[in-house]
């Protein structure tokens, strides 16, 4: 119980790092944070019915739950896809109004509109 | 065990969430993908844990010095 | 004037923290017990069906192979998103004058002749990653060749061998770059990944198993099928992320 909790704290520290950072970096950290998180809570549950890893070798008890880790195998790496196209964009944005700075962004888009 | 290894990821979090040096936190990322892989194998998945190591600590980090690298490396209006 | 918009700012990122919390609290901390059905059915089955030993592997490869294809297909969107988008940044584009904007790129450059050396710069990376580059391709293709077998697969063995690719194009600055390393090749390895992908898929079709059928499923060695199939995801997720770290690092240029 205390593990969900903390994995609570964590999703919303991210969530928190999204929505009120003003740096363009800090809001993808916060994007990997939440990833984590949600990866953590699957696999935590997925290990609660058994003790053993899920191959099987001869002799062996009760494995832990294989689906969550399959799915999770895809959701790491669709995680890293996102960090990348997002990164891309922000450094485009960068090169283009100088800075990571949200506000200046808004403000440098409001001028030449 | 996996109490004190969350408790060591939300306190990475937090510093890479702080730190007004942008490099700082990349570091800080990494830490916390790399203490993921150690609680993964702690939950016997085996299989996650040998992704999230190649995959955070590794392509991950590369892409992050990637942007820093073409653009500034200071947080300017720290918050 | 400033202070009341923060504070308006401040209350309402709080009240949107606390309306997520609520909607996040029941899925977090509720205490139903996690069913046990499946787990059972793969326990007896899994391996009899499939072919394969791990059971991670033969869900991503047998039972859920649409997931599989869906992943590749994100890998190939977001590979292709993001080099369109590198093509407008000026520094990748042109190297030379331009790259004085940004004062620490030239520490970073691959070719050897544009860096500017610090006096505590030493040639330790480019001497280990060139000497360990083809080790780490070599643990890369273990890990994917016995994905079925103990804890390993397509997807991470993939990721190691383009930590290796990456490595390679890294070290040996002045020795000849081993032909890896250029993206024209790495891009035509995808391209040849993801057809071999779509026609093994549709193999089983031919056999009377259905699209992402075992065709082998009746003869002695259903396993087969499982390796052939890690090879072509580990050559496929390899090639798309060293095809982007390489283009990201600059080395597009130098072809």
């Amino acid at each position: 119980m205390i593990e969900r909790i903390l994995l609570l704290v964590l999703f919303m520290i991210g969530f928190w790092a999204i929505m009120a950072h003003r740096n363009i970096i800090k809001k993808i950290f916060g994007l990997n944070i939440i990833n984590a998180s949600v990866v953590i809570l699957f696999i935590l549950e997925g290990s609660r019915i058994g003790n053993e890893v899920p191959i099987m070798y001869g002799g062996i008890g009760l494995t832990a739950d294989p689906i969550p880790q399959a799915l999770m195998l895809t959701a790491i790496v669709i995680g890293v896809c996102v960090t990348a196209l997002s990164l891309a964009l922000a450094v485009h944005l960068y090169r283009t109004s100088g800075s990571f700075d949200i506000d200046v962004i808004k403000r440098r888009i409001q001028d030449e509109a | 065990m996996t109490i004190l290894l969350l408790t060591l990821i939300i306190l990475l979090a937090v510093f890479a969430l702080f730190s007004s040096d942008l490099l700082h936190g990349v570091v800080a990322m990494s830490a916390i993908s790399l203490s993921c892989a150690i609680l993964f194998y702690i939950l016997e998945a085996p299989d996650v844990a040998i992704t999230e190591a190649a995959v955070g600590a590794g392509v991950s980090t590369v892409i992050f010095v990637w942007a820093l690298r073409h653009s500034q490396r200071k947080d300017d209006r720290h918050e | 004037m400033n202070d009341g918009k923060t504070a308006w700012r401040n209350i309402r990122i709080f009240a949107s923290l606390v309306l997520i919390g609520a909607v996040m609290a029941p899925i977090f901390l509720s205490d139903a017990s996690w069913p046990v059905t499946a787990r059972d059915y793969l326990m007896a089955q899994g391996q009899a069906e499939s072919g394969a030993v791990n059971l991670v592997s033969a869900i991503y490869l047998g039972y859920r192979a649409f997931d599989t294809l869906g992943e590749t297909i994100v890998l190939l969107i977001a590979v292709t998103g993001t080099l369109s988008l590198l093509a407008r940044v000026e520094s990748l584009v042109s190297p030379g004058p331009e790259d004085t904007s940004s004062p620490n790129a030239k520490g970073f450059s691959l070719s050897l002749e544009k860096r500017v050396s610090h006096a505590l710069r030493t040639n330790l990376l480019e001497e280990v990653t060139g000497k360990v580059g083809p080790i780490v391709l070599l643990f890369g293709f273990y890990v994917m060749l016995y994905g079925h077998l103990s804890p390993g697969g397509g997807f991470q063995g993939g990721v190691i061998i383009a930590s290796g690719i990456v490595f390679l194009a890294l070290g040996n600055p002045y020795e000849d770059k081993s032909v890896l390393v250029r993206p024209a090749i790495l891009g035509g390895m995808e391209n040849i990944a993801f057809l071999l992908f779509i026609l093994s898929a549709m193999s089983g079709v031919f056999l009377g198993e259905g699209f992402f059928g075992n065709p082998l499923a009746v003869s002695g060695t259903p396993e087969g099928f499982i390796i052939l199939m890690n090879c072509i995801i580990g050559m496929k997720v390899g090639s798309s992320l060293a095809f982007m770290c390489i283009v990201m690092m600059g080395g597009a240029n130098h072809d």
